[in-house]
Order: C-alpha cells, then sequence, then structure tokens
C-alpha cells in the first residue's frame, strides 16, 4: 500500500467541486424528473411545530363534587363561545381552548390572581377532553388546584 | 501507530459513509418531503428552501460514496464535517426555540418517533469527529485512490 498524500489546498479544492458538480446535478436531476420542486418556493411551507406549553397534572372530579358548586371555586367552560352561550354552568366563566394556540398571559393572570379557592374546568367531555386539556395547561403554567370535571359539561348539564 | 491507522481508520469511513447514503436516498426520492423538512426548522429564508432541499441530497450522497469507495475520501471526509456542522447549528437552534420536530435525518421519522434532543446533538458531534479524524488523520486511504495511486507508480 503506498501512501496517497493530498495537500491541503488539494482536500478543499476537491470538496469545492464536488460540492458544486453534485449540487448541479442535483438540479439537473430535479428539473427532469416527473416530481421535480420549483427551485425557489413561492408559498409558504405549511410548518406544524407545536409550541412546548408547560403542563402540569390536573385531578378529575365528578360533576357532583361540592367543588363544583362552591362559591369559592373559579368555575371555567373550556368550549368555544358559541357553545357557552347555548349552555353553560351557573357561575362559570368562558376561557375558550384552543388545541393550536395557548392561553393568553392576561388571561392566566385573571385566573391565578382570582384568589378563588380551586379552579375546576368543564370542557366538551370528548377524548380527549377539552376541559382536562386547559385545566392541564392553567397548572402547568403555575395555576394552583386546578381541577377538571370529569365527563364535561353534558355530566353537569344532566346532574 | 502509522502502521495501524489505516485500519483503524478504515472501519471508521466506511462507517460515516453508509450513514450519509442511508441518509439522503429518502430525500433524493422525494425532495418535497425534504423541503418541508428543511423548511420546519424555520433558520432559511423561503428563497433558499426549495434549493438547498434539492442540492443538499446529492451532496450528501457524493460525499457517501466519496469514502465508502475510498475516492478522494478526506475531501468526502471534509464535506461531511462541513454538512454536520451546519445540520448540528440548525438543530442547536431549533433545540434552543423548543421546537418538537424530528431531526429529518433518516427516512421515516417523525416527532414522536425520533425527537430532536440532546442526544441528537451528540450523535452529529461523534459523526463531525469522525469525519474531522478522517480529514487530519486518513494519510494511507485505502480504495480507488490507493489502487490509482499502486497503478501510476507500478513499473
Amino acid at each position: 500500500m503506498r501512501a496517497v498524500r493530498s495537500t491541503a489546498r488539494g482536500i478543499v479544492r476537491d470538496a469545492a467541486v464536488a460540492a458544486v458538480g453534485l449540487s448541479l446535478l442535483g438540479v439537473a436531476v430535479n428539473a427532469a424528473r416527473p416530481g421535480g420542486i420549483p427551485l425557489v418556493a413561492t408559498e409558504e411551507y405549511e410548518v406544524f411545530v407545536p409550541c412546548p406549553e408547560p403542563l402540569g397534572e390536573v385531578e378529575g372530579i365528578p360533576p357532583s363534587d361540592p367543588r363544583v358548586g362552591d362559591p369559592r371555586t373559579f368555575l371555567v367552560d373550556a368550549r368555544d363561545a358559541r357553545a357557552f352561550g347555548r349552555w353553560h354552568a351557573p357561575g362559570a366563566r368562558n376561557i375558550p381552548f384552543d388545541y393550536l394556540e395557548g392561553v393568553p398571559d392576561e388571561v392566566v393572570r385573571r385566573v391565578a390572581s382570582s384568589g378563588a379557592a380551586q379552579v375546576v374546568v368543564y370542557g366538551d367531555g370528548e377524548d380527549p377532553d377539552s376541559g382536562r386539556e386547559l385545566g392541564r395547561e392553567l397548572a402547568g403554567r403555575g395555576v394552583r388546584n386546578v381541577f377538571y370535571v370529569e365527563g364535561g359539561f353534558r355530566a353537569l348539564e344532566a346532574r | 501507530m502509522t502502521r495501524i491507522l489505516p485500519w483503524v481508520l478504515l472501519p471508521m469511513r466506511l462507517y460515516l459513509g453508509a450513514v450519509f447514503l442511508l441518509a439522503c436516498w429518502h430525500k433524493v426520492l422525494d425532495p418535497g418531503a425534504f423541503a418541508l423538512d428543511v423548511a420546519t426548522y424555520q433558520v432559511l429564508p423561503l428563497s433558499l428552501v426549495n434549493l438547498v432541499a434539492v442540492t443538499l441530497p446529492w451532496v450528501e450522497m457524493g460525499a457517501g460514496l466519496m469514502l465508502v469507495a475510498g475516492l478522494r475520501a478526506r475531501a468526502g471526509a471534509l464535506l461531511c464535517a462541513a454538512m454536520m456542522v451546519v445540520f448540528l447549528a440548525a438543530l442547536v437552534s431549533a433545540l434552543a426555540r423548543g421546537l418538537d420536530m424530528s431531526c429529518g435525518c433518516f427516512a421515516s421519522q417523525t416527532a414522536e418517533e425520533d425527537p430532536i434532543s440532546s442526544l441528537t446533538v451528540l450523535r452529529d458531534l461523534a459523526w463531525l469527529g469522525l469525519a474531522l479524524a478522517i480529514v487530519f488523520l486518513d494519510r494511507r486511504p485505502l480504495g480507488l485512490d490507493a489502487w490509482f495511486a499502486r497503478r501510476r507508480n507500478a513499473p
């Protein structure tokens, strides 16, 4: 085996030549292939990367739990405004939960500074339940004593 | 040591070449999907996303072939090292912004299957180290370069 010596300049030159040549090959193949893409994108890519909301753990409580109707409870309806308008538990305030958008900071501050003994959230009762998800987000962002109503609004309505 | 070194570097070179060949094929086959992976990092302007998606996989393929075949292997390793530096910068940037995503390095990976993490950074650092070792230490490459040299110097 004989040594093959390359100077640093030669290595860089070879690498540059290879990079340019291979890039041109890529452009040529892309132009020739049926599924080629335009070299310059004209529309923004719809990138879905969920922002990491801190999530806490919340305890589920039955709709008959006395904490639901406790006057010291900050009761939250996590459904959208239209569903809230159709029916909501007495005293509930509407904080619509969105799986993509986090709860605005001012809303979290309002809940945290309400002076309530506990926060009880109910949602659509689906799987996943928007009430539980909103409760987890509130708990993850520093709100204490957060609970969610198992079964969501239907369980409360049927109570 | 100088006698052993080529035999130590050979499996490293073949391994790194195989990694790059494995990483490039799905990008070569589906540049549209790779463009989406590139866009997900949110570090390049839109005007450069597709150009990178079209050209980078071929540079990966070429560098991988150069390493496996031992043809201008140190230049191939230099290309790998340069790409690893770029990948690491994008990776660290994505981690710093808390993006929940896959690195898009290999086929069929989603954020759930293979999310980026500090382990991904360590893995890429290890590959960068391998590439640099080949660039600086691979004085007696086995492969096509050695074969061509033997033919040139044959009496």
